[in-house]
């Protein structure tokens, strides 16, 4: 009686072991998915009735011109987030030295990631005011006058970006130092007998062991630049007039303050779209990748 | 004049005092293997040699240049890792080109060097792929094809074999040594594995704690051990240690003897460091020369307590409980016998042994030998 007990529960284990997780996955991330989806469809205030309306948020959104504003500050924020991977091996490359001192250098560095993204906001919300801030008082001592950045719609996703890159830099950072640890030293040596040094060896030697590593700080730096939004919170609300607005604030924006959940979830679709294609981008040349060894 | 020269390197990390006044002087052509314990000296030596490890203080000289503060780039060496160290994005012809490629060789003479190599160690097939996609041992020929290619004064090899299965290992074993013949090269060779050691050097150094202990063709080393260490390290079966008591020095020979139990001549060397009369000594005698004899005057009565069947021959694990042990590393048993006997042996068994006197080392308390050299063939 109790072996065949056993037996059974040495069956359904794994399934034991899985199911808190799979049912936490399932409610939060993939029910709301599909739900996002389902009120997508609808006319919603996020309290009355749902009401049907098949594509109607979607053909809305089409002809919004304020998507668009967000589509675009989103690929400046792509773009200008790209640079956040090569910047980072820089600075590891800078801060790897073994030089006195530079586990201060190192910590200074480390610094942006601690700190909550809403801190940074607001800090550089502070560097940029055209009265008391930090960059007032610089181009001031040079004679200048002091720039409005977060008040002029040319300025203000670049100045919020700017914000934005510091942590996700020192991001990128941390992930190259622990790619930087990992070098073998066989390799290197390999590397210094067969006469390769400075930039022969960084390109033929070093990098390609940071290719892996590489990878993962590109798609952390591609979803973190699709999904900005704090920093857009914090520092303008998305204003002026909206032109900093991006699609996860804007979704933001619509659903918590115009009560349109249906075109929230619209907009939210799209930009669950947009990254679903990404990843699988992304997991089709880890994959290959891998094959290649 | 010495090919690769190490006069007098002294190597510290931190404190640490790695390698202690190390001088060594390698002619053209040997292949020089380097043995001793984990953290002995012999690999930071070698890679003090290749330039990855600097040195603290001292010289080493290749091909007549000093060349203590060249890159290793510069100093006319590959080298070969016990890890291989390939290049896992580069093919197999990229891996062995690229040295010469770092000396913006022309195209088509890194190709025929490449081709050249391929050639040699039969790797003509595997030219395009991956290092991932060979076997240990077509990785490890790789690596040995990327030193070939470069054409340089010496080979280093770091534990080249450790890697690879016993099979392949002996196989590699004679195509390094081929390899040897073939090219006339200085080879350097680190290994743990005293077989590897024993088969392929012209010469070995026995390191140990950071100092070099001997160096010398490898019988001589066998035969003629200058210490304790040497003597213990090569061979396999271990040589057995006793303990005597000096007694009389007659004519260039000592009689020692063991508490209680038989007495031996051995022949001494002339300079004896001063010892008093009844100094204990240490007598050493390897497996393989212990003779298995009917009970008689002289030898030693013991009993089996482990047996090896090894099928030419047997190894036996026996306490001779009058032979002290001066270090005992398996219980009871303090002998270690290797005998061609014909007949089945059994643990608990009750034999004699005989120790031939013309085959005994004896050590002074500082563990130098004392006992005279023997012709290496005798």
């Amino acid at each position: 009686m109790t072996s065949v007990w056993r037996r059974q529960l040495r069956r359904i284990s794994p399934f034991l072991f899985i199911l808190p997780g799979a049912l936490l996955f399932g409610t939060v991330i993939l029910l709301a998915c599909v739900e996002t989806v389902y009120i997508s469809f609808h006319d919603w205030d996020g309290m009355g009735a749902m009401r049907w309306i098949g594509f109607g948020n979607y053909a809305e959104l089409i002809a919004d011109p304020q998507f668009y504003v967000s589509l675009k500050n989103n690929l400046i924020w792509l773009a200008l987030f790209m640079l956040a991977p090569p910047l980072g091996l820089a600075l590891a490359l800078l801060v790897n030295q073994q030089i006195a001192g530079m586990r201060i250098v190192k910590s200074l560095f480390f610094m942006p990631l601690v700190l909550a993204s809403v801190t940074v906001g607001l800090v550089f919300g502070w560097v940029y005011d055209p009265n008391f801030g930090l960059l007032a008082l610089i181009v001031q001592a040079f004679g200048g006058e002091p720039p409005a950045l977060l008040s002029d719609e040319n300025t203000v996703t670049y100045a919020i970006v700017l914000a934005g890159l510091w942590p996700q830099v020192a991001f990128c950072m941390v992930l190259f130092l622990a790619g930087l640890n990992n070098l073998s030293s066989d390799l290197i040596g390999a590397g210094r007998v067969d006469g390769a040094r400075g930039l022969a060896m960084f390109r033929h030697v070093v990098l390609p062991q940071l290719t892996q590593v590489s990878f993962i700080a590109l798609a952390v730096s591609v979803i973190g630049a699709l999904r900005s939004f704090d920093m857009i919170a914090v520092m303008t609300a998305g204003g002026p007039f909206g032109s900093s607005t991006v699609l996860a604030y804007q979704m933001y924006e619509q659903s918590i303050f115009s009560y349109r959940f249906g075109y929230g979830a619209a907009i939210a679709t799209v930009l669950f779209v947009i990254m679903a294609a990404f990843i699988t981008w992304y997991l089709l040349m880890m994959n290959r990748m891998e094959r290649r060894g | 004049m010495a090919h690769v020269e190490l006069a007098n390197v002294d190597k510290y990390y931190g404190h640490y005092h790695a390698l202690r006044g190390i001088d060594l002087s390698v002619d053209k052509g040997e292949f020089i293997v380097m043995v001793g314990p984990s953290g002995c000296g012999k690999s930071t030596t070698l890679k003090t040699i290749a330039g990855l490890e600097s040195i603290s203080s001292g010289r080493i000289v290749i091909n007549g240049r000093d060349v203590t503060r060249e890159e290793p780039g510069d100093r006319g060496i590959a080298m070969v890792f016990q890890s291989y160290a390939l290049y896992p994005h580069m093919t197999v012809a990229e891996n062995m080109g690229f040295g010469l490629r770092m000396q913006k060789r022309p195209k088509a003479e890194i190709d025929q060097a490449v081709l050249r190599a391929a050639e040699i160690l039969r790797l003509t097939d595997q030219l395009d792929k991956r290092p991932k996609a060979l076997s240990g041992g077509q990785r490890q020929r790789v690596a040995i094809g990327r030193a070939i290619t470069r054409s340089p004064e010496v080979f280093l090899f770091d534990e080249p074999l450790s890697n690879l299965d016993a099979a392949l290992r002996t196989q590699m074993r004679v195509e390094l040594s081929t390899l040897h013949e073939r090219l006339g090269s200085t080879m350097i060779y680190v290994t743990h594995d005293q077989v590897e050691a024993m088969t392929m050097a012209s010469r070995i150094v026995v390191f140990n704690k950071g100092i070099v202990e001997q160096v010398g063709a490898p019988l001589e080393l066998y035969a003629n051990p200058v210490n304790l260490f040497v003597a213990g390290f090569l061979g396999a079966p271990r040589m057995n240690f006793v303990s005597v008591r000096l007694g009389r020095i007659v004519d260039g020979t000592a009689e020692v003897a063991v508490d209680g139990g038989p007495t031996f001549q051995v022949p001494v060397v002339a300079d004896l460091p001063t010892m008093p009369p009844g100094a204990t000594l240490t007598l050493g005698i390897r497996p393989e020369n212990i003779v298995l004899r009917p009970a008689s005057a002289g030898t030693v009565p013991a009993t089996i307590r482990l047996v090896e069947q090894l099928g030419r021959e047997t190894i036996l694990y026996v306490d001779a409980g009058l032979l002290k042990a001066s270090s005992s590393e398996s219980g009871t048993a303090n002998l270690t016998v290797q005998t061609a006997e014909p007949r089945p042996l059994h643990t608990g068994e009750a034999i004699h042994l005989s120790l031939p006197e013309n085959a005994l080392f004896l050590f002074a308390p500082d563990g130098r030998r004392i006992s005279r050299a023997r012709p290496v063939f005798s």
